[in-house]
């Protein structure tokens, strides 16, 4: 991998880290269980490695953003997660600054870009 | 299926003993679903070769492992950056001390000669890893404890507790005027290496090899020898230097080693011209002698006054130097000082 390459990859990683967080919240005001949840982030476009999802769903189960609960389903014992009332207003939150980020950053776009066109008129 | 068992297996021993149990059966039953799955896509069981290219693109076990365990730092990034300052204080102060240290040894032993100055020369690195060492264990019990949550972050630990932009340095006229101002590591190096000076110069009387290298031997062979006026000289560039050093040593104290007062300094050269002042004083000008006058005069009385003559013209010529040098400095001094009244007025 080459200095650029690496460099792209922290900086990807970084972004995609907060990102990650919300898109989680977001499927668990459903009630799912690991595998699952992954197939529905990768369905929306999000795939995420076991390696990273489950330790966060346990990370954001201790911060009390998610419940869980042990139930068995076409005969297997899983984990199934779901929002907290503490978790539904984190993602409120997050979701309205999630929103305010993508405005900023599209305006933030546009405004270059048409500084760009100007400039080459 | 003894392959997925084994995998859990190697991933459950590197996971925290209370959690173990928990997490792998949610990992088994995760990773059965997303096996059925594959197994019902491909209508038939994972070959070997299949199933060891799954797992190891789920991971090795002990990076899977690793995502359980709760993040922690040796030294976290709260507490660095008063961490790296307490390191740089505490290993600049252990080299000073030391290297004072190290000279009143060297002159505390009988025999004080440059295998015992290098001996304590070598060992300074291994202070310094220690002070280092034990710097960086405080921090990280501190951690430690913060993050357990035995312990709220002290005050002192925090990165500038009780920081004021009023209380922020004046920028200096050094540093309006363009000129870098020194830096800490400067300050530091300049006093271990004047110590070291003083050391050297301390050892010179007895070892004069150590300044003149192996002329000291020849000279040593000469029916020269220097006149009793290098006995006042000789003392009077000591005790100048121990004042530098002290002066040095207080500044850096102080954390005003950016920009040393202009006027200390300029009075520091002053006295600089002592030892030559003296030397221009002495009794008929005389700063090398003979040995054995009674016997040698005939022979070299004619070269003897030739020798006073060069060391004389030469001290006047460098005195000269020294003085036009003064001159420039205090024209510096008058400067300056009329620049920050007329600026102080506007």
């Amino acid at each position: 991998m080459t200095i650029a390459e690496n460099l792209f990859e922290n900086l990807r990683l970084e972004l995609r880290r907060g990102c990650l967080t919300l898109a989680v919240l977001a499927q668990l005001r459903e009630e799912r269980y690991g595998y699952t949840l992954r197939k529905a982030l990768a369905d929306d476009g999000l795939v995420i490695d076991e390696s990273t999802l489950y330790p966060l769903l346990r990370r954001l189960e201790a911060q009390g953003l998610l419940a869980s609960e042990w139930r068995e389903e076409e005969k297997r014992n899983k984990r199934f997660y779901r929002l907290t009332p503490d978790g539904e207003q984190i993602f409120a939150q997050l979701l309205g600054e999630w929103n305010a980020i993508n405005a900023s950053v599209t305006a933030t776009l546009n405004s270059t870009t048409n500084t760009t066109s100007n400039g080459t008129l | 299926m003894d392959l997925l068992n084994r995998y859990l297996e190697a991933v459950r021993k590197h996971l925290p003993w209370q959690r173990q149990d928990d997490i792998i059966a949610e990992l088994r039953a995760n990773l059965e679903s997303q096996l059925e799955e594959k197994e019902e896509a491909l209508g038939r069981s994972l070959t070997k070769a299949e199933a060891e290219e799954w797992l190891k693109q789920l991971g090795a076990p002990i990076q899977v492992a690793a995502g359980y365990q709760p993040q922690q730092y040796l030294i976290g990034p709260h507490i660095f950056p008063t961490y790296r300052y307490v390191l740089k204080l505490a290993c600049s102060w252990a080299a000073i001390i030391y290297s004072i240290v190290a000279v009143v040894q060297v002159f505390a032993t009988q025999n004080p000669s440059s295998n015992v100055l290098l001996e304590s020369l070598l060992r300074l690195p291994f202070v310094l890893v220690n002070t280092a060492a034990w710097v960086t264990l405080t921090f990280a019990a501190i951690e430690y404890t913060v993050a357990q949550g035995y312990l709220k972050l002290p005050a002192a630990c925090a990165p500038s507790p009780g920081w004021t932009p009023g209380a922020l340095p004046p920028l200096g006229s050094v540093h309006a005027s363009g000129k870098k101002p020194r830096s800490y590591a400067q300050a530091v190096a300049e006093l271990v290496f004047g110590i070291l000076f003083l050391g050297w110069l301390l050892l010179i009387p007895k070892h004069p090899w150590l300044l003149m290298g192996p002329g000291a031997f020849v000279l040593d062979a000469l029916p020269y020898r220097l006149a009793p006026v290098w006995v006042p000289i000789y003392w009077s560039l000591v005790v100048l230097n121990i004042l530098q050093l002290a002066w040095s040593a207080q500044n850096l104290a102080r954390g005003k080693w950016q920009e040393p007062h202009p006027v200390a300094r300029f009075v520091f050269k002053i006295i600089g011209l002592v030892p030559v002042i003296l030397l221009l004083s002495a009794k008929d000008h005389i700063t090398v002698v003979l040995k054995q006058p009674a016997l040698d005069a005939a022979h070299y009385a004619a070269p003897l006054g030739i020798i006073n003559l060069y060391i004389l013209r030469s001290f006047q010529v460098i005195t000269a130097i020294v003085v036009l040098q003064l001159v420039w400095d205090l024209w510096q001094l008058v400067r300056e000082d009329y620049r920050k009244r007329a600026a102080a007025m506007q």
